[in-house]
């Protein structure tokens, strides 16, 4: 059963997954499509997540997605992941700053 | 076609078979792809490819056996990583290499590519036995008894898709050497192998089970002291069995042998392999002399032939340089030829990412081992890459080509000498980044003399329990960890992987990652105040005990 998710004041919850084809990283938009850019994520609130997260699962491979999941984030412009892990999935390995994904595209 | 020097010749059977496998996985993907297989269904079968999905992308893990290849091999994962990757590669602590950005769909292409040859990426990951690693100088260094090659691959073609042990509790790894000076970690895996002739010059095996690293870290037991060639294969095989047998598979933490080991001891251990051994047909297992001279006649022999001068020749080139002549100390080793000398190649450039190689770098290695060593490459499992067989009168010239793509760093065994996991800038594991505090360390003691000065000194670096890079086995070790979403590292003083193996203790509370350097050098400050004559930082850390280190390392002025 999935864990209640705790928010804290100013934090909202992002729908995220990888690619099939590719695995690359991609976060979901409110117009339901899935895109490599954090900076046009649905934000969701803690109440609506779940009914959301369980749509989008079951329509994960006609999307072309796998491992999707909620995790919180800043509610900011764009949103910012509130872990360590989410922001680099977010923004690409720190290492390679030639990697990086935009996020204000 | 000629045989490669130092690793087994492909037949035709091994080629069918590598393509049979390939054509078998690339309908799996097909079936992934169109949605026939779900990805719960589909996990299992691309790891058994050594296809993980990361954080960014999937990550193809290329097996290496015993850590070797051709130049034609080494050329090939380069052409990989410039055609399907982002122009690099990593060298991993299992003498493999792992591409990070792969495309699911372009995996089936590369594992034709890594066919063509001899190479795959099978047993890669799972929960079989995995990749065989040997001693990274085998066949040259002048202090092996047994080169452990021919027994190496004997266990890669005993262990590939071996029915009984391709879903054992947990991963299983061994490792082999034929050197009194253990350059394996032996002790550290769940089988460990040290040979040495016996008493009619056959080798004798003393076989070590239950080490690991880990969550759980264990320095293997001696299992058996003096095991005969015949009965090699039938010993490991028994070993596997009653680990397979009585492995716990309820909880993924407690399934390693070493767990199993630890539980009942080794003496139990023992008696269960031996009751195995007692049931087994022996003659089904046993290996003679004629199987060891046919896998051996598959490998090349270098041809060891050098000027009667070479060693003069050399001694004046360093005399002349002194920085080539740093280079030469800490990167070489003594060959078994007078003539000549194992170079082994640091991929720890001072503020790089350790065990990472471009493109461009890999097809230069792979010229240079055909200019100047046979055409052959080892891989280390501290993620370096050791050319074998360098005449001494040409050493300098390799020392000037690996120059030219930033390949020359005199770092090896020192504290530049930084083994680290991917970390999470990676890893879907992992809790902590490892590359960035790796990147930062190199950078501080970036200074050749300095690290000269500071003499022998490992730094292993992991980004979660899982231990990847080997933290518990470091001289200092560290281990990332996740405090509330930010990053902390725990630090260990006094691990070792070499002979008189240990497990390094905690020095304390994890500290934040950007107090982390400061701590690392106040460690070393402490060592080099305090050594005595030629002590290294073992030496003085064992003098003194922790207390002196712990104080340097939390000091807070």
């Amino acid at each position: 059963m999935k864990r209640p998710v705790r928010l804290e004041p100013g934090q909202k919850l992002v729908l995220t997954a990888n690619r099939l084809l590719d695995g690359r990283t991609v976060w979901w938009g409110a117009d339901g499509t899935w895109d490599l850019h954090i900076g046009r994520a649905s934000l969701l609130d803690a109440e609506d997540a779940d009914a959301v997260l369980a749509r989008v699962v079951a329509e994960a491979q006609r999307d072309g997605v796998v491992g999707v999941y909620d995790t919180a984030v800043q509610a900011a412009v764009p949103p910012e992941p509130v872990t360590v892990r989410e922001k680099i999935r977010a923004h690409g390995p720190t290492v390679h700053p030639e990697f990086a994904v935009e996020t204000d595209q | 076609m000629s045989l490669p020097v130092g690793h087994y010749q492909y037949d035709r059977i091994d080629r069918d078979f590598l393509q049979a496998r390939i054509a078998e996985f690339e309908g799996q993907v097909q079936r992934r792809l169109d949605g026939t297989l779900s990805e719960d269904e589909f996990k299992p079968l691309r790891l058994m490819n050594g296809l993980y999905l990361q954080l960014h992308a999937y990550m193809l893990r290329v097996a290496i056996p015993y850590g070797i290849l051709d130049s034609r091999q080494l050329r090939r994962l380069g052409e990989i990583a410039r055609r399907y990757d982002r122009d690099y590669g990593h060298f991993t602590t299992r003498q493999n290499i792992q591409f990070n950005w792969i495309r699911l769909e372009d995996t089936p292409a590369i594992l034709r590519e890594l066919a063509e040859v001899d190479m795959h990426a099978i047993q890669t990951s799972g929960n079989c036995i995995r990749n065989v690693t040997a001693d990274e100088y085998a066949g040259a260094a002048a202090d092996e008894l047994v080169d452990p090659r021919v027994h190496a691959e004997i266990l890669r073609q005993w262990s590939t898709l071996h029915p009984e042990f391709t879903f054992l509790p947990r991963k299983f790894k061994i490792a082999i050497s034929g050197s009194p000076n253990d350059r394996v970690a032996a002790r550290f895996h769940d089988i460990g192998i040290l040979a040495r002739p016996g008493e009619d010059g056959a080798p004798v095996f003393r076989i070590f089970v239950g080490g690991g690293l880990g969550r759980t870290p264990i320095i293997g037991e001696e299992l058996f002291d003096s095991v005969r060639e015949e009965h090699l294969l039938a010993t490991l095989e028994a070993i596997v069995r009653v680990y397979n047998a009585h492995g716990r598979r309820d909880n993924i933490y407690k399934a390693r042998i070493k767990i199993l080991v630890q539980a009942i001891g080794v003496e139990a251990y023992r008696e269960a392999v031996e009751a195995e051994l007692a049931q087994m047909n022996l003659e089904r297992y046993r290996l003679t002399p004629e199987a060891v001279a046919a896998i051996r006649s598959r490998f090349a022999v270098p041809l060891l032939e050098a000027p009667a001068d070479a060693d003069a020749v050399l001694a004046e080139q360093r005399r002349a340089d002194p920085i080539f002549d740093r280079w030469v100390r800490s990167n070489t080793h003594v060959h078994r030829d007078p003539g000549h000398i194992i170079a082994t190649i640091s991929l720890k450039p001072a503020g790089g990412i350790p065990g990472d190689a471009t493109s461009a770098q890999i097809g230069r290695l792979a010229d240079l081992a055909d200019a100047y060593s046979f055409g052959e490459i080892r891989i280390t499992h501290l993620q370096n890459v050791v050319l074998g067989h360098v005449r001494k009168d040409r050493l300098r010239d390799l020392w000037l080509g690996l120059a030219e793509v930033g390949l020359a760093e005199a770092n090896i065994g020192l504290i530049g000498d930084i083994v680290a996991c991917p970390g999470l800038d990676y890893c879907a594991l992992a809790n902590a980044r490892s590359i960035p505090i790796a990147q930062k360390l190199g950078a501080r003691f970036a200074d050749t003399a300095l690290q000269a000065e500071i003499g022998a000194l490992r730094i292993n670096i992991s980004g979660c329990i899982n231990a990847c890079g080997h933290h518990h086995a470091g001289h200092i070790g560290l281990l990332g960890v996740d405090k509330r979403g930010e990053e902390f590292f725990q630090l260990t003083v006094g691990g070792r992987a070499e002979n008189g193996a240990a497990i390094g203790t905690i020095l304390g509370a994890a500290l934040p990652e950007d107090e982390t350097v400061d701590a690392i050098a106040r460690l070393v400050d402490c060592y080099l105040g305090r050594r005595e004559g030629g002590e290294t930082f073992l030496d003085t850390l064992t003098r003194l005990g922790h207390e002196p280190f712990r104080e340097a390392a939390y000091e807070t002025v």
